[in-house]
């Protein structure tokens, strides 16, 4: 029942490091909540009836929001109880809350539509769903959750092998074995996660906490194979002989690169080359670590997206001066709020309307000064809603000797190879309503099929992919049998 | 999990043999297709050509240059039981096997001498006629006998720079005299990115084809990076996913030797390091 409750426009704040000391390493920014203001937090709730809720409505997989809010107040004597109740209603639709809770992008979505948004701050559903799959990590009742879930893992369903170790992939392994599947993971790294563990930065998202995400599908009898690059160290065809169906969720982890003069010259990186360097080889630690990362004082990252606020966040943590550069307007960042913010307080500089034309080297090959064209917004806008943007024919120069490209990201061209496997003009796999590939028994789902998406939307084509994957297996069967 | 390594052995004063463990990568393999590894969990992803690759005992095996920290640490403190913490593989597209006429393998340098062995024997088997040319400085980095193309290939040259062993000059030196006896349908090349630049000016004006591998430094070596990227033919390319083989004429060498230097400080810096620790240990 809907509780009436007095509106409290404030936040409850999470507590984050003072950004002087956060910039001198990796370590998470944000702390998180206690037990005792996510409930104060959670108070802040109107409980808007299912049905209606706005919030779910706003989340790509429809996490039952009030609900799982409901039980932090509802048990606030008891909080192992409190948040056993709130995991259990997750984890009906989401299974990696401790990685969504961080990165989703919420005022986008639930927190977006919240009602309380509209007169005060949203709820802060994000650091609600955040604490309450780190309280539950670390307080043993996640163990407790997997250890019912495990009997139903019997494998015995059939085998289901997985192509890629991202969200989309891992959310569909965890679905399936859940079903009683037995499910194998191809990944090309030595790591699984995909963006999670090469792209995504330690101070946003920790290591820790993706291990243990991994550990978990683990319990539930999932294998990962590392080092296996579908379409060269086995292809799809000779998976679909030992499998009765496959899942592609190889993301979409080819960079963009600008095709303008200077290109190749010494220090300008793609972002996926700089964090994977950085956060998944960890060169920030060279030389203890092996991967070397050359950085010089000033460093320009072109892009507005999360990728470019990472680059940029990462670049100051390696000691440098970091000024992003975008050709659109601050209105347009496509980044997560709270990550522009933390940018914006860890002393990253900003310049809007300006699109690189050339990279300027020395003699030494290295990048030395980026010549941009100046930019003016038009009226007219693009089918994302965005204003259009022309050349005002006016150039400026800017000083850097060290550059990040995040200008966006095409699916990895290596698995678009296969045989008889459909793609679209910008390189996505071409999917049917219940995401099957063109060849069949084969489905698809995240950034391969999308273009660059979040994480949340590829969880939900995972989840998605693993009931058509069962239908099909079933029906096959049938067939068989008939 | 970890990938064995089931044998090592020294080739030159410089360069070394080892083979290991890695069923997935052995059963895959096609001829130019290359390999990245890490060591330990430290570890940096090295990129590597395959000397061989056995689908029956799963066995792929390297040849390497005692060349910076990794290689020298993989050489001093890695023994045949120990394990490679991964390995990853095949990568880059394999060459096109098939009937070329008379093809010549030439190489200067460890990545071009491993892949000079397999390649030329998948060409042999195709039933062209082979030659292969390995140059090297000079007799101390001569490899054993069983290590060189000679056995396979149907005319042979060894080179050592100073003429110490076999004949004086570089493998430059050979395919110039091959061409005039009008002997090369195609040519393909491995070895130092220097050597590489000069040996496509010098089938150009012929119109020979000349297929190179191109070493670029990598991270992923699937296409996920873009450090690998190369100019070819006035568009971007990844040399681990496009190739590493590509035809030689159109790659544009300038920006391909520069761009190895990329991280020269930082090698020589981790380099450095590394010996130091050997000598205090009194390892060296
Ligand atoms: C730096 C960065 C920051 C981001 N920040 C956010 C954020 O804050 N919030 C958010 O919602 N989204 C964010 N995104 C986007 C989000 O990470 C992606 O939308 C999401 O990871 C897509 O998931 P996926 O499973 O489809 O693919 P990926 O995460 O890309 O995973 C694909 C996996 O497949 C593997 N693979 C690829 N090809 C093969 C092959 N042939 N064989 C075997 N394995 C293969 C890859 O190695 C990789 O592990 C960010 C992206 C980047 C790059
Ligand atoms: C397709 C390909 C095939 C190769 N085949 C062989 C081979 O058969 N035998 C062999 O000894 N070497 C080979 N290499 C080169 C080998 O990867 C590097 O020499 C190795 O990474 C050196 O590491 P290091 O730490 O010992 O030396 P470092 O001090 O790190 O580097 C020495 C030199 O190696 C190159 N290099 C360094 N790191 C990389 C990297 N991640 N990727 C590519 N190049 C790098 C640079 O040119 C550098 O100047 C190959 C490289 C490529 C791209
Ligand atoms: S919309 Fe806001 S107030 Fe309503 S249930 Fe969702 S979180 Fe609570
Ligand atoms: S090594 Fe990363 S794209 Fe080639």
């Amino acid at each position: 029942m809907a509780v009436r409750r007095k509106l409290i426009k404030e936040r409850v704040p999470t507590p984050e490091r003072p950004p002087k000391e956060r910039v001198k390493d990796f370590k998470e920014v944000n702390l998180g909540y206690t037990f005792e203001l996510a409930v104060k937090e959670a108070e802040r709730c109107l409980q808007c009836p299912y049905e209606y809720a706005p919030c779910i409505k706003g989340c790509p997989v429809h996490i039952n929001i009030p609900g799982f809010i409901s039980k932090l107040v509802e048990y606030r004597d008891n909080p192992d109880k409190a948040v056993r109740e709130a995991l259990r209603i997750i984890w009906n639709d989401n299974t990696l809350p401790a990685v969504t809770g961080r990165v989703c992008p919420q005022e986008d979505q639930c927190e977006g539509a919240c009602v309380v948004g509209k007169v005060g701050d949203a709820v802060d559903i994000g650091k609600l769903e955040r604490f309450v799959a780190d309280y539950a990590r670390k307080n043993g009742i996640e163990e407790e959750l997997l250890c019912e879930f495990e009997e139903e893992c019997t494998g015995e369903l059939g085998k289901v092998a997985i192509v890629g170790a991202g969200p989309a992939g891992l959310t569909c392994a965890g679905e399936l074995a859940k079903m009683g599947y037995k499910v194998t993971i191809f990944e090309a790294l030595h790591k699984p996660g995909g963006v999670l563990a090469y792209g995504i930065p330690e101070f946003r998202l920790p290591k820790e906490i993706l291990d243990h995400e991994l550990a978990k599908l683990n319990r539930l009898g999932v294998e990962i194979k590392t080092d296996h690059v579908v379409g060269r160290t086995v292809t799809i065809e000779e998976l679909l002989q030992e499998y009765d169906a496959v899942f592609i969720g190889t993301g979409a982890g080819t960079p963009k690169l600008l095709n303008i003069p200077g290109i190749l010259l010494g220090r300008i990186y793609s972002a996926n080359e700089f964090l994977t360097r950085v956060n998944l080889m960890k060169a920030y630690e060279f030389p203890e670590y092996d991967t070397p990362i050359a950085i010089g004082k000033k460093t320009i990252v072109i892009g507005a997206g999360n990728t470019a606020m990472d680059a940029a966040r990462s670049a100051l943590r390696l000691g440098s001066e970091v000024t992003i550069a975008y050709r659109r307007g601050r209105e347009d960042m496509t980044a997560r709020i709270e990550e522009i913010k933390h940018a914006e307080e860890e002393g990253v500089q900003f310049e809007f309307f300006l699109q690189p034309v050339e990279f300027i080297g020395d003699e030494n090959g290295r990048v030395k000064a980026v010549k941009f064209e100046r930019m003016r917004p038009l009226e007219e806008r693009d089918k994302r809603g965005k204003r259009k943007i022309v050349g005002t024919g006016e150039y400026v120069t800017l000083e850097a000797d060290t550059v990040i490209i995040a200008i966006g990201l095409e699916p990895n061209r290596i698995i678009t190879e296969t045989p008889g496997l459909k793609t679209n003009p910008n390189g996505t796999l071409v999917v049917d309503e219940n995401l099957m590939t063109s060849i069949p028994g084969v489905f698809a789902g995240g950034d391969a099929i999308r273009g660059e998406a979040t994480v949340i939307l590829a969880m939900g084509d995972g989840k998605k992919a693993a009931k058509a994957i069962c239908d099909y297996i079933e029906k096959k069967r049938a067939k068989a049998n008939a | 999990m970890g990938y064995r390594i089931t044998a090592k052995e020294n080739l030159s004063v410089i360069d070394f043999f080892m083979e290991v463990e890695a069923p997935h990568v052995a059963k895959a393999w096609k001829p130019g297709q290359f390999v990245v590894f890490i060591l330990h969990e430290k570890g940096e992803r090295v990129p590597m050509s395959v000397y061989k690759a056995d689908k029956e005992t799963g066995r792929v095996s390297m040849f390497i240059r005692k060349l910076g920290k990794t290689s020298l640490q993989l050489y001093y403190e890695f023994n045949v039981g120990d394990e490679l913490w991964s390995f990853l593989g095949p990568l880059g597209k394999p060459i096109k096997v098939k009937y070329y006429g008379n093809v010549v393998f030439a190489s200067d340098a460890v990545c071009g001498q491993a892949e000079n062995y397999a390649t030329l024997k998948a060409m042999k088997e195709a039933g062209n006629y082979t030659i292969s040319i390995q140059s090297f400085e000079n007799r101390a980095n001569v490899y054993p006998e069983e290590f060189l193309a000679k056995p396979v290939a149907d005319e042979y040259y060894l080179t050592t720079e100073d003429g110490s062993v076999g004949i004086k000059g570089h493998y430059l030196d050979v395919v110039k005299k091959l061409i005039e006896q009008d002997k090369v349908d195609i040519i393909f090349a491995g070895g130092k990115l220097g050597s590489l630049a000069k040996l496509a000016e010098l089938t150009r004006p012929y119109g020979i084809p000349t297929i190179t591998t191109v070493r670029q430094i990598m991270v992923d070596g699937t296409g996920m990076c873009g450090s690998c990227r190369i100019l070819y033919d006035g568009e971007i390319k990844f040399a681990c996913r496009d190739g590493p083989m590509f035809d030689a004429h159109k790659v544009d060498w300038d920006d391909v030797i520069r761009r190895d230097s990329r991280f020269a400080e930082q090698q020589a810096l981790a380099r450095e390091r590394y010996l130091a620790k050997l000598r205090e240990k009194g390892v060296i």
